[in-house]
Order: C-alpha cells, then sequence, then structure tokens
C-alpha cells in the first residue's frame, strides 16, 4: 500500500513535469515541423510533404541575407556585453572591498530586469534621437554643431539597446564563475612566481570560462530572437529573422515559410548551445 | 493519420485554453482605435442594452490570424477592403441581412458595389468610413510644397523620408514608375517597383508601422515627408503644434475603405444588428469622424451631424474626390508576388 502511495507521488512529481513538457514544448514543436511541409494556397496554406518552403529560404537571397545579418548582430552583442561584463564581474568579485557596495552594485545591474524590456528599448529612442538627449549633450559641449542622426535607426543603435538589455545574463554566470574560484589558487600562482597577467591569463580566465560560455550563450540567443530593437530602434536595414518570421504569420500569411524559417532558427540556436555546453563541460573537466 | 493525432492534440490544447465563453448582450468587436470610442460607445451601451468589448488591432494583417487562432471569441471586424475578400474567402464572417440595416441604401453607391465586400451576389460587409493615403510634410522643411511622389525620392532629403511599413509602398513606386494600373501589376512590373524602392532605401529614416510611429517621428524631427493616412496622424500632429500639410501627389493616391463584418456563428446577432445600425447613424458616423478624422460612408448621417466646414474638409459633397482615389483592391493570389517583393527591400 505505502509502496504503492510511494510509485504514485513519484509518478505525480515527475510526470507532471514531463506531461507539461510534452504538452508545452514537445508538441508545439511537432506542430511547427509539421507545417513546415505545408504548402501556401490562397486563401491560407494546405497540408502537403515537401521541402519547397526550405528550398525557397535557400535560395531566394533575401532570408540568407536577414539570417547573416541576424548572425552578425548576436555576436557583435554577445562580444559587447562581454568586454563590458567580465572586468565588472571580475573587479566586484576580486577588488571591491566592501561586501555591501558589492551587493549593491550587483543588484544595480540585475535590477533593470524587473523593468518592462519594451520600456527599456524605448528609452534608448529618447537618448539616441535626433533631438535625443546624446545628441543635446554632444551638442552642449561643443563637440558638434548640427545634431546628427547617426544614432538612431540604424544597426548601431540595436547593438547598443540589445546589449543594454541582455547584459544581465552575461554578468550573473561571470560573477558567478569567478566568486567560487578559490582564493588560494592565485595566491599559489602569484607563490610560485607568476605575475598578475600570467595568473589571470592562466588561471583565472581559464577556470571563468563555463561562465563566460553561458553568458555568451545566453545573449547570443536572445539577441537572435529579438524583434523588438529593429521595429523600435532599428533602420531600414534592420530587419532580423524573427521580424521576417513574424510577417510570414502575419503579413504574408504564409505559416508553413515561417514554420520552416523558424525551425532553421531552433537548429542554429541547439547548434550554438551544444557548443557551448561541450566548452562549458571541457572548462569544467579540464581547467584545473 | 498523423493528422488526425494533431488535430486531436490541437483540439485537446485549444480545450485546454478555453476561450473567454461569448457572453450574450456582449459584443466583443476586433477594430481600430477609434472605431468603439467610449464617447460614442457608452450611449449606445445605454440605449441598447448590449455591452461593448473592443479589442484593438494594428495593421489589416491582424484580423486574419486572430480569427484563426479560433473562433468563437469576437462577433464583429472592421477589415480594410483589401482584405474584406479574405474573411469572406476564409469563411470566417457571414452574409448581412441589409434589410436589418435601415440606413443601408444611403450609404455611397460607390462603396456598395465594391467586389471585395460581396459574393455570389450577397453581402458581407457594410462600408463605414473612407479616406485616402496621402502624403504629408512638415511645413518648415520646405520652400516649394512637394506635389509628386518623386519628391520622396529627393536625394536631397536623404534620411528625412518615411514610407508605411506596407504592401501599399509597391502601389507607390509602381506610380512613380508609370504603371498606374497598381492593383493588376505583372511580375515585371513588380520587379521594377522593387527596385525603384531599394533606390530610395538609402533616403529612408524608417519604414513606419503604427500611426503613434510616424506621430513620433515627426514629433521627434526625424522625418520631413511620408505617406499618411489622411486625416489622422496629421490632426494628431497639429494637435501637438507641428505644422504639417496633406497632399495628394499627381501620380494620384490609393483609397481606403473599412467595413464592419459579423463573425460567422455569433450568438449576438440581435446586439450585433444594433451595433452596426448605430454605427451608420449620426451617433457612429460623427462619433469616429471626430475621433480619426475619417470621412464616412453615409452622407446623410454626416449631414445631420457635421458643421457645413467639416462635411466639406472630409470630401463628403465631393464624389469627384471620391472618384480620384484609386480605391484598394483584393489582390487574390498575386497577393504573395506583392508582399514578397516588399519583403526583399526590406530584408536588403
Amino acid at each position: 500500500m505505502s509502496h504503492a502511495r510511494r510509485n504514485l507521488s513519484g509518478g505525480m512529481v515527475l510526470g507532471i513535469p514531463l506531461l507539461w513538457i510534452a504538452l508545452f514544448m514537445l508538441l508545439p514543436y511537432g506542430i511547427i515541423v509539421t507545417f513546415s511541409f505545408w504548402v501556401k494556397k490562397y486563401p491560407t496554406f494546405v497540408p502537403a510533404f515537401q521541402f519547397g518552403n526550405y528550398v525557397t529560404l535557400f535560395t531566394d537571397p533575401q532570408y540568407v541575407l536577414v539570417l547573416l545579418r541576424t548572425l552578425k548582430i548576436s555576436v557583435l552583442v554577445s562580444v559587447a556585453s562581454l568586454l563590458l561584463a567580465y572586468p565588472f564581474a571580475y573587479w566586484l568579485v576580486f577588488r571591491c572591498r566592501s561586501a555591501k557596495l558589492r551587493t549593491w552594485l550587483y543588484m544595480a545591474v540585475i535590477a533593470p530586469l524587473w523593468v518592462s524590456y519594451l520600456l527599456r528599448a524605448y528609452v534608448w529612442k529618447t537618448i539616441l534621437g535626433t533631438e535625443g538627449v546624446l545628441n543635446s549633450f554632444l551638442k552642449s559641449i561643443g563637440l558638434i554643431d548640427e545634431p546628427s542622426s547617426i544614432f538612431l535607426y540604424n544597426q548601431f543603435a540595436m547593438v547598443v539597446t540589445l546589449t543594454y538589455i541582455f547584459i544581465p545574463f552575461m554578468v550573473m554566470p561571470i560573477y558567478t564563475a569567478l566568486e567560487k574560484i578559490p582564493a588560494n589558487l592565485t595566491e599559489a600562482a602569484a607563490d610560485l612566481g607568476m605575475g598578475p597577467w600570467r595568473s589571470f591569463w592562466t588561471v583565472t580566465l581559464p577556470l571563468s570560462a563555463p561562465g563566460i560560455a553561458a553568458g555568451a550563450t545566453l545573449t547570443f540567443c536572445l539577441s537572435f530572437g529579438d524583434f523588438i530593437a529593429p521595429f523600435l530602434v532599428g533602420g531600414p536595414d534592420g530587419n532580423l529573422i524573427a521580424n521576417v518570421i513574424a510577417t510570414q504569420f502575419g503579413a504574408a500569411l504564409n505559416w508553413p515559410l515561417g514554420s520552416a524559417l523558424a525551425i532553421v532558427m531552433l537548429v542554429v540556436v541547439l547548434t550554438i548551445v551544444s557548443l557551448s555546453d561541450r566548452m562549458e563541460r571541457k572548462g569544467a573537466t579540464g581547467g584545473i | 493519420m498523423t493528422r488526425k493525432i494533431l488535430l486531436g492534440a490541437l483540439g485537446a490544447l485549444a480545450l485546454t485554453t478555453a476561450a473567454p465563453a461569448l457572453a450574450e448582450g456582449t459584443l466583443n468587436v476586433l477594430t481600430w482605435e477609434g472605431y468603439a470610442d467610449p464617447s460614442f460607445i457608452s450611449k449606445f451601451e445605454e440605449e441598447s442594452g448590449c455591452k461593448v468589448n473592443a479589442t484593438y488591432v494594428g495593421s489589416n494583417d491582424d484580423f486574419a490570424p486572430k480569427l484563426m487562432s479560433g473562433g468563437g471569441v469576437y462577433d464583429l471586424i472592421t477589415p480594410s477592403i483589401d482584405t474584406t475578400k479574405l474573411m469572406i474567402d476564409l469563411d470566417f464572417v457571414e452574409p448581412l441581412d441589409t434589410a436589418k440595416i435601415s440606413e443601408w441604401n444611403n450609404i455611397y453607391k460607390k462603396f456598395r458595389d465594391l467586389d471585395g465586400i460581396q459574393k455570389d451576389g450577397e453581402y458581407y460587409g457594410m462600408p463605414y468610413v473612407w479616406g485616402a493615403i496621402a502624403f504629408m510634410y512638415r511645413d518648415d522643411a520646405f520652400t516649394t510644397p512637394p506635389t509628386s511622389i518623386a519628391d520622396l525620392w529627393n536625394p536631397a532629403l536623404k534620411g528625412k523620408v518615411a514610407l508605411w511599413d506596407d504592401k501599399s509602398s509597391i502601389y507607390v513606386a509602381a506610380r512613380l514608375n508609370g504603371d498606374m494600373d497598381i492593383y493588376n501589376l505583372t511580375d515585371e512590373q513588380i520587379a521594377a517597383a522593387q527596385k525603384k524602392l531599394l533606390e530610395q532605401k538609402p533616403l529612408i529614416r524608417k519604414y513606419w508601422a503604427t500611426a503613434g510611429e510616424l506621430v513620433d517621428l515627426y514629433k521627434a524631427g526625424e522625418v520631413v515627408i511620408s505617406n499618411t493616412w489622411a486625416g489622422y496622424q496629421s490632426g494628431l500632429l497639429k494637435a501637438e503644434g507641428i505644422k504639417v500639410t496633406e497632399f495628394i501627389p499627381k501620380e494620384g493616391a490609393e483609397g481606403w475603405m473599412d467595413s464592419w463584418m459579423v463573425v460567422k456563428g455569433t450568438p449576438n446577432k440581435e446586439c450585433a444588428y444594433k451595433f452596426l445600425n448605430m454605427q451608420l447613424s449620426p451617433l457612429g458616423q460623427c462619433g469616429v469622424a471626430n475621433i480619426n478624422g475619417y470621412s464616412v460612408t453615409n452622407p446623410v448621417s454626416a449631414k445631420a451631424c457635421m458643421t457645413p466646414e467639416q462635411y466639406k474638409d472630409l470630401h463628403q459633397d465631393d464624389p469627384a474626390y471620391l472618384d480620384s482615389l484609386m480605391v484598394w483592391q483584393p489582390l487574390g493570389d498575386r497577393f504573395e508576388a506583392y508582399t514578397n517583393a516588399w519583403n526583399a527591400v526590406k530584408a536588403q
């Protein structure tokens, strides 16, 4: 009896999450995969099994172009986030003497996550605009005579906005990775005659690699799927892959092509995730 | 077999995410902002005893996906004349009993006769409001007022031009190329329009997607010339103290018209017809004209509730103006060629 009950509760603990995953993750993937083989036919689309949608994606240059642009923007966002987040996290963990200040600064980075994404993206419009904060500032210090339009509605504005929005996802894992490095390792390195730079390159950096990999993966994947920044601060050359998918599901009413695009996107993201996973594991075992 | 499983699974999903129950006497309308504005809808609610819940769309592309993802939510919709046919062909809407719409025969004949709202001799849409896709410029940016679509291709305005993010951009570029039959363009003509739009792209500051976005672009001094939904954004800008002028270019302008359509199988027929009648009456016609600045389809009601100036400003007395507009037409199976060309321009 008690054995049966234990089985039942055990089944529930595992069963409900599994059911959830099947119903809300695997099933939708299945539906998208199915749609991607269907075919567009006015007024909507009809069931079929053919690869026409995938062929279109790789033969019509507009899709490859947008895919490459999305990759470029995502890589730039990840790199910019890393360059900003790493020194900051490093300083917090190893150089900041006051524990209170450290907590405050860490919270300051995380706090924007509580503010609506839309609002944060929108604010960048008022900063970067032709009559925006940045232009007024540059004018007041005499650096420019006329307000410049080069800050907003282009890819630069998208990278800045996305970096700002996703940087907490880079700071958090790097901070955690650095925090876990025992202080005696760098001390030992110093005792053995290593300078601070060499000790950083050979001890600290490799040990924090899993944090970097996790942060880079998060920022890359989040930017890769973004479609608000192009809409708000992107210019005429700012279309990203998620915008094209939205167009196919909306304006073009071509769900099959949109689904095929979503599958291609999924494959790219899964490839990145598994690469980073491999890197993290390597970092975790081969580091010391 | 797999399809059966898929459909079954979809059904299960639909059950678990059950739509809000349709209460009798409550109308759920999927429409544009202003078309169910409290300024006149609350009076209707009082008089009719029917409650109105409005959900707003940002573009004509929103109607099909919203209705496709599950019926039984909305009672009434207001797609534009390039989308009404799609609603009929998708079997989302039902034929209207025009005998129950008392002012049906007062609607401009030109609108009642449009193919887009009919099928097999039955009417599916009740014309409601109309207007032009005019062009607009900031007064302080021009010494000689622009008169042509070519002014949006003027290199001197680099980075100061906005264009609507819609297949309508193909219509604009085609007219500039001299292809005036804009709703029946050949593949070559569409390709030429696409090329023309790519030439213009370096001059574009932003392809605008919503009315509010275009207003912001003018307000922030980002753009000085664009196309516009005549009457609407210019009205919002004037209220902000920004001087803009609308114009119909010498290449002509597109016209649009929105119709009320009854969603198939609505349990709220009685309220729906009360609502349709109200929208054609002075209450509804002036209600929307005052909020959105659009022209209306029932000149009899318009005359009764508008001042002579407003009646004239909205071209209600000017059949020639209406005739000069190239009223949107359903593109049918050519739709894909147009949207694909426009998407290719944006992808570059």
